[in-house]
């Protein structure tokens, strides 16, 4: 076909009407061609550096090297219409307008040449015929690569090869395993001697050291089955839970903290930690361990209360998701992100939270997929924990149903009922005579002296500290007042005041309101006099005329002495009733009294006149938060009448009032305890859009909530909430061939030091290939078929031959040609001796000192909730010491635990499948001079000294620590280094010596290679 | 080799700790296997660096560019004048409907040959501008300390990430294994916690240690046992129970590297110690960063161990001004910046003369910096203080690689947005790479099926400021 450009002169700018008329062009190829020869450079060379899926640069979310890419168009929509010039936003953008969007920018070679522009206009003008349609992808994958790759493939049936003879001992696992070792010409190690199996497979199942008791009669058991019940009883020990509850925690990234700006602390947390301990007790089947951490509550809504109360908190899972930033709220679409990141590698070893900007660069996983689980988490209400915003958390879960807590609390609710209907009514008469005064106070104001304080000002009510008032006269029940108003930002309006009144002639008492109401300020209010008159300081809400306050706050912000009487927030007079300053918004001196005015008007205090006579008044009233950035008004009044009586009743409601406050706050202490998780339940139910590039505020298509593509997309069925549910059981469909697959690779990684497949949470694409694929499946097979029992998996792999062998003598030449051959050992011809984790090696001091605590953790002690004030500046920071096992340390998201730091503990961030093991300096001085590690080796010595000679306590200290004998060439050199040390030592008295010295000993054998590291 | 070592001699030790090499003869060439293991063993850089270590001066709490490094005459022209903006910290803000221009509280004069503008804030490290690189074009994309500050250092403003002196040490390795690769000297936890020095997912070799004034610096720094004596019988002792244990597992070179490691560590209780005392330094040295002798704390005590620290090889040294409070967040009056310029204005100067008196300023790379910086205007024309600003703010380098006396980059004429040249804190983390002779881009860690990186998807190395 041939075209003749046509100049258009309605869509063309001026210029282009004359380059147009002034240098006909005529392109004379066929669309392809046309393509081929002159659209495809303009783009490649112009545009590509930008806008280039293959390069993996999108700017502004368009790419242009591909049909897909422009139809697709970016963030400001389709980038060409085809044959619509003037529509085409690509034409539009390369003719450089003045006001709007110019393409390509100055940096990148800026506007075009005229004729490539004519060929883009051409192009589009003749439909962009446009010949690069990538093939259909899936995420990152084509069909055919999906097909290919291994971890997609449903399990394959693999029988046993039964191959070689030599493998006599253990199980299927080792035919497996001799396949691939004989052909590489490799034999396994002679197997492990007994007292290292022992120790190996106890730390394994445990985390802690056998006793010296179980070492040696595991070692003197002759019975083929001696290994067999060994087994079994670890299998059996509640610290199995401890020790495999920490590997899936640290998979789940558990922290006691939320992670936000504040970190705010999660008393409810260890509630999760508990269950997963508890679960794996109980070997709960892995599909259901799985579904119950996502859905446990809807699962088990119509069963016992224990079994709904337990699903609740499985779900903390969800919930203990990493919160972020200031308002924790307004971030959800990142606690999403890290909540769909941790399902996606825990369950199914696929990074599904890389889809969360553009589909998948390397695995079949679509941005739609991800915002497909993305709704049904945006369905789900998570427990909030609290942040700096928003201190108080909510949403936690009660643990009894609806119903149950129904029937709990109506005796309860019912008790309440009625004192709040009787502090109703008390109310409804104190608003009548409150309405009472306050008509008469606002009738007869007598003004007696006003005053506006600066920014930091002060100012004395007569004008000058040495001056007062004019003498005021005053009838019995008269009612003296001064307000302070608030003015501009009223936040800072904190003001100390002063105020004294003094007889005139008569018995020349005084009143000061400081003296009178500093201490016991909380007492009641109306005040007495120090001269025993009742009634005689009211603090006073000033708002539409005289209230008298009716709350009281003490220790506030949990400062001790900073006591307030309130109407809400404020009005607000509150003291310092201590010989100290206190720090909170501002700093307020020892012993003084501070009022701080609502938003919408005043606050006052009153003197009651307890005589007939005269009163001179003196007083000052000072900013007391500077940085307002303005001060506050006053004024000092007088009201006419005698306001005692109204005062007394207002005085005896309020007593009435407290009694019953009183008998409330006993009800509701009483009240039956809502034991709550934090866990997750339905929330508002609704399917997401698509956050275009990752930006919540550029809403792309709605995508309705299903499971991923790569397993067939099916939808949330309508009506039945969230989706969690259905999610659940997608995740444990035994048909998806990742879930078995993972977790049994994950078991293998932790009694063999490494996976089958070494990125245990990737096993797309750029994961790494399973050395050994047929024993994989089988595994994942069994498992499945085992009802998806680990502790069978645990058996099956234990009693493999492959794990009792030992790490090998280095001296054989069979060895060093193994080591030549397959020196990281992939073949397993030896057992990997390991590093023992942090854990480990903190309860095993605590262990060889006696000090271990074996109880189970509970809850950490966190201040109640009610006192929180934690923000970006001062946020939560404990530290909750305990010789409890160390699976139960409180965790802190913003403060690593320090020991767990320095020796690879999980990062509580994000997930964390495998513990690095790095070796640092840091560490040695740990051993070195660590305070804590040197407490315990002393405890050891303690121990030792209880043994009669140095031989026996050199027998019980390698017994403790190692669980085994000395040698004689140990005894010799242990006892030669005693005598060297003894020597200097020898300044010290000598009651003392033998402490100091089998101190050092301890240290030496808890610091030793062999203490540190598992055969 | 058997037990009877076990109470080898102190001459022997020392010996073996001194020479870096081991006690037993014969298995050097083991060690040095185990050494390629050692994550902290040097790497070669991608190309030819500038710089071999950097100090990394953090002021926590956002330090007001218009009151420092970046001189606005229009902004005292315009003062009290009501501006518009759609700013993030003031969105939604009671009390902030209206705002208006705010002058800066310190007089701007230009300094040094270059004629470049410091104001009174800063009149000692303004005497050394002849040596400094002033960004007066930052931006970055929070306005929250807690996530500008772990934008800074990790590149993140959300997620726990890789601290940069963690990419560094992963990237380079360090030349001095008696010290940490990543020293944070830290009175006070910055915002965001420990997270600013983590190293994530890297390997945790690579977090920062945090050194605090005081009598131990460095936990578990100071010997426990009383003498020097004690301390060497039982390392000895050690050893040679690791040594033996070791004869029939030498295949195994996490053992070896274990008991390496002793020997690093008390080459570095030693030697630790020894960097951060300043009892050598001459009465001149002392004054130069205004310190008392004896003095063991204040900025200018972290500005000199910085300097000792880079001169033994460390890395990547930061200094953090103050911490999460108490700190350049002068939202109630700016008077309080001059309390804090007052804390670190002389000990900055003092520290870039003494690198270049001593000719380090050609192999170290000074970067100085705050999260964000403060707003040029307030809700009232006389309002004290200033809000969080993270349109614009100025940092600056100064050091091997950066152009002497040198201004990259300008905000409008208010000081409100980076409109020139504008420097991204992913561009400054780049530039900061490349001068350490790190191409951003190829320095990456595969973590769960992602390569990593320190810019993520980001960064420019700023080429201009280049010298």
């Amino acid at each position: 076909m041939r075209r003749v450009m046509v100049c258009d002169f309605r869509v063309a700018g001026v210029w282009l009407v004359w380059l147009c008329c002034q240098v006909p062009v005529v392109f004379a190829e066929e669309d392809t061609e046309f393509f081929e020869r002159r659209v495809r450079p303009i783009l490649v060379q112009r545009c590509e550096s930008c806008h280039s899926s293959a390069k993996g640069k999108t700017h502004g979310g368009l790419a242009l090297d591909s049909q897909a890419g422009w139809k697709q168009g970016g963030d400001s929509g389709t980038a060409i219409v085809p044959g619509k010039i003037d529509d085409s936003l690509l034409i539009q953008v390369i003719r450089y307008p003045e006001d709007g969007v110019q393409m390509p920018p100055e940096e990148a070679g800026g506007k075009l040449p005229a004729a490539e522009i004519q060929v883009l206009v051409e192009w589009v003008r003749r439909g962009a015929p446009d010949p690069r349609v990538a093939k259909a992808l899936r995420g990152g994958l084509t069909e055919q690569q999906l097909r290919d790759w291994w971890s997609f493939q449903p399990l394959h049936k693999v029988t046993v090869p039964r191959l070689d003879p030599s493998v006599s001992t253990g199980n299927e696992i080792d035919h497996f395993l001799a396949a691939s070792r004989s052909a590489a010409g490799l034999t396994a190690s002679p197997r492990a001697d007994r007292r290292t199996l022992i120790r190996r497979v106890t730390y394994d199942l445990t985390g802690l050291p056998p006793t010296p008791q179980e070492v040696a009669a595991f070692v003197a058991d002759e019975s083929p089955t001696a290994y067999a019940h060994l087994i079994e009883r670890l299998l059996t020990s509640p610290h199995y839970g401890e020790r495999w509850g920490r590997h899936w925690l640290d998979l789940v990234r558990y922290a006691d903290t939320a992670g936000e700006n504040s970190d705010h602390p999660i008393p409810d947390a260890w509630r999760y930690r508990n269950w997963v301990i508890n679960a794996l007790n109980a070997d709960l089947p892995y599909d259901v361990f799985v579904r119950e951490q996502i859905a446990g509550d809807l699962i088990h809504k119509n069963d016992t209360a224990e079994e709904y109360a337990a699903g609740i908190v499985a779900t903390g899972f969800l919930a203990i998701a990493r919160r972020f930033d200031h308002d924790s709220d307004m971030h959800m679409h990142l606690t999403y992100e890290d909540t769909i990141d941790t399902v996606g590698r825990s369950f199914l070893g696929l990074s599904i939270a890389c889809a969360r900007c553009h589909d998948h660069k390397y695995d079949p996983i679509s941005a739609a997929d991800y915002y497909a689980l993305y709704g049904i988490l945006s369905s789900t209400r998570f427990a909030f924990p609290g942040c700096e915003a928003k201190q108080q958390p909510r949403d936690m879960v009660p643990l009894l149903t609806p119903a149950e807590w129904a029937q709990t609390i109506e005796p309860y609710e019912q008790k309440l009922a009625a004192l709040d209907l009787g502090l109703k009514q008390l109310d409804e008469r104190q608003a009548q005579a409150t309405s009472a005064l306050k008509s008469a106070a606002l009738n007869s104001p007598q003004l007696l002296a006003a005053g506006e304080v600066s920014e930091g000002g002060s100012q004395f009510l007569a004008g000058t500290a040495e001056g007062a008032l004019d003498p005021v006269t005053v009838k019995q029940g008269q009612w003296l007042q001064l307000t302070i108003d608030p003015n501009g930002n009223y936040g800072a309006d904190s003001t100390l005041i002063e105020w004294e009144l003094r007889e005139v002639g008569g018995a020349e008492r005084v009143w000061n309101i400081t003296h009178d109401l500093l201490d016991h300020f909380l007492d009641s209010n109306p005040r007495a006099d120090r001269y025993g008159n009742a009634a005689t300081w009211a603090l006073l809400d000033g708002r539409g005329g005289p209230s008298l306050l009716p709350e009281t706050l003490s220790n506030h912000s949990g400062k001790v002495g900073l006591d307030i009487w309130r109407n809400g927030d404020n009005p607000a007079i509150f003291v310092n009733s201590t010989d100290q300053p206190i720090t909170v918004w501002t700093t307020l001196p020892p012993r003084t009294l501070f009022v701080h005015p609502a938003p919408d008007g005043p606050v006052a205090v009153a003197w009651i006149s307890p005589f007939e006579g005269q009163v001179r008044i003196t007083g000052r009233v000072a900013d007391a938060h500077t940085g307002g950035p303005n001060g506050v008004k006053w004024r000092c009044e007088q009201f006419a009448g005698d306001h005692s009586a109204t005062l007394a009743r207002l005085s005896e409601f309020n007593t009435q009032r407290k009694q019953l406050m009183t008998q409330r706050a006993e009800l509701v202490a009483q009240a039956p305890a809502k034991v709550t998780a934090y866990a997750v339940t339905e929330g508002t139910i609704a399917n997401a859009r698509v956050h275009l590039r990752g930006d919540p505020e550029k809403l792309g298509d709605e995508v309705p909530r299903r499971w991923l593509e790569l397993f067939g997309a099916p939808q949330v069925p309508a009506e039945s909430g969230s989706g969690r549910l259905a999610l659940a059981h997608w995740l444990t469909d035994p048909h998806n061939p990742l879930v078995s697959r993972v977790m049994v690779n994950r078991l293998w990684q932790h009694h063999f030091g490494k996976g089958l497949v070494a990125t245990p949470n990737d096993f797309g694409t750029r994961g790494q290939a399973p050395t050994h694929p047929e024993l994989l499946d089988w595994l994942a097979a069994k498992f499945i078929e085992s009802g998806w029992s680990m502790k069978a998996m645990h058996r099956q792999m234990l009693l493999s031959a492959a794990y009792q062998q030992g790490a090998g003598d280095p001296e054989t030449p069979t060895h060093a040609q193994a080591l030549t051959v397959d020196p990281n050992n992939h073949l397993y011809w030896r057992f990997d001796r390991r590093r023992l984790t942090a854990e480990e090696l903190r309860d095993s001091v605590l262990q060889a000192s006696q000090q271990l605590d074996l109880t189970p953790g509970q809850a950490h002690a966190i201040p109640p909730t009610n006192t929180w004030s934690y923000t970006q500046h001062v946020p939560f920071a404990g530290v909750a010491e305990t010789n409890q096992r160390s699976v139960y340390l409180m965790i802190v998201r913003n403060r690593r635990h320090p020991f767990l730091g320095l020796f690879d503990g999980a990062d509580p961030n994000t997930t964390t499948p495998q513990r690095q093991v790095t070796t640092v300096p840091t560490q040695s001085l740990y051993f070195l001079n660590d305070a804590f590690f040197h407490g315990q080796a002393e405890a050891v010595a303690r121990r030792l000294l209880a043994q009669p000679d140095e031989s026996a306590r050199l027998s019980e200290l390698f017994q403790i620590v190692l669980q085994r004998d000395p040698t004689a060439a140990e005894r010799a050199s242990v006892l030669g280094f005693l005598s060297n040390y003894q020597q200097a030592i020898a300044d010290t008295p000598a009651a003392e010596q033998p402490l100091l010295i089998w101190s050092a000993c301890a240290r030496l054998l808890l610091s030793s290679n062999e203490f540190l590291y598992l055969d | 080799m058997t037990h009877s070592n076990c109470g080898s001699s102190r001459r022997q030790f020392l010996h073996s700790a001194v020479a870096g090499s081991l006690l037993m003869p014969g298995l050097l060439s083991e060690l040095l296997a185990a050494d390629a293991a050692n994550p902290l063993a040097p790497k070669d850089p991608h190309f030819a660096p500038k710089a071999k270590s950097v100090i990394f001066l953090f002021m926590s709490g956002g330090v007001s560019h218009v009151d420092s490094f970046d001189p606005k005459p229009q902004l005292i022209a315009d003062h009290g004048k009501q501006v518009i903006f759609d700013h993030p910290e003031t969105r939604n803000r009671p009390g902030y409907e209206k705002i208006y221009l705010k002058r800066p509280d310190w007089k701007f004069a230009p300094r040094g040959n270059s004629g470049i503008e410091v104001s009174d804030l800063f009149p000692q490290v303004g005497a050394q501008i002849d040596d400094i690189t002033v960004v007066r074009s930052m931006h970055t994309s929070h306005s929250n300390h807690y996530n500008a500050t772990l934008g800074m250092h990790t590149g993140s403003f959300a997620f726990a990430r890789p601290s940069i002196g963690a990419w560094l040490s992963y990237g380079l390795g360090t030349s001095n294994q008696n010290l940490p690769s990543f020293l944070v000297l830290a009175p006070q936890m910055p915002y965001a916690g420990t997270q600013v020095w983590a190293s994530d997912f890297l390997p945790g070799a690579h977090q920062g240690t945090r050194v605090m004034p005081g009598a131990e610096p460095v936990a578990n720094l100071t010997r426990r046992v009383p003498t020097a004596r004690r301390q060497e019988l039982e390392l000895a002792a050690l050893q040679a129970f690791n040594e033996a244990h070791r004869q029939t597992r030498n295949d195994d070179s996490q053992l070896a590297t274990r008991i390496k490691s002793f020997e690093t560590a008390h080459g570095m209780q030693t030697e630790l110690p020894g960097a951060l005392d300043l009892a050598q330094e001459t009465d001149a040295t002392l004054a130069l960063y205004g310190l008392q002798r004896g003095q063991t704390d204040g900025f200018g005590w972290q500005c000199l161990a910085a300097r000792r620290l880079v001169e033994r090889g460390v890395r990547f040294v930061e200094l953090i001004h103050t911490g999460s409070s108490g700190n350049w967040d002068s939202h109630g009056n700016m008077a309080d910046h001059g309390r804090l310029a007052g804390q670190v204005d002389q000990p900055i100067a003092g520290l870039l003369q003494d690198l270049k008196q001593r000719g380090l300023l050609d192999d170290v790379l000074v970067v100085w910096t705050s999260e964000f910086g403060r707003t040029p205007f307030n809700n009232t024309a006389d309002a004290p203080g200033r809000e969080h600003h993270n349109w614009a703010f100025s940092s600056w380098l100064a050091g091997a690689g950066v152009k002497r006396g040198h201004v990259h980059g300008a905000t409008d004429e208010h000081g409100m947005r980076s409109v020139e040249q504008p420097v991204h804190v992913h561009d400054f983390h780049a530039t900061i790479l490349h001068l350490m002779g790190i191409d951003h881009e190829r320095l990456t860690y595969r973590h769960g099926g992602r390569d990593y990186r320190l810019t993520d998807v980001h960064g420019h190395v700023v080429q201009e400021l280049l010298s």
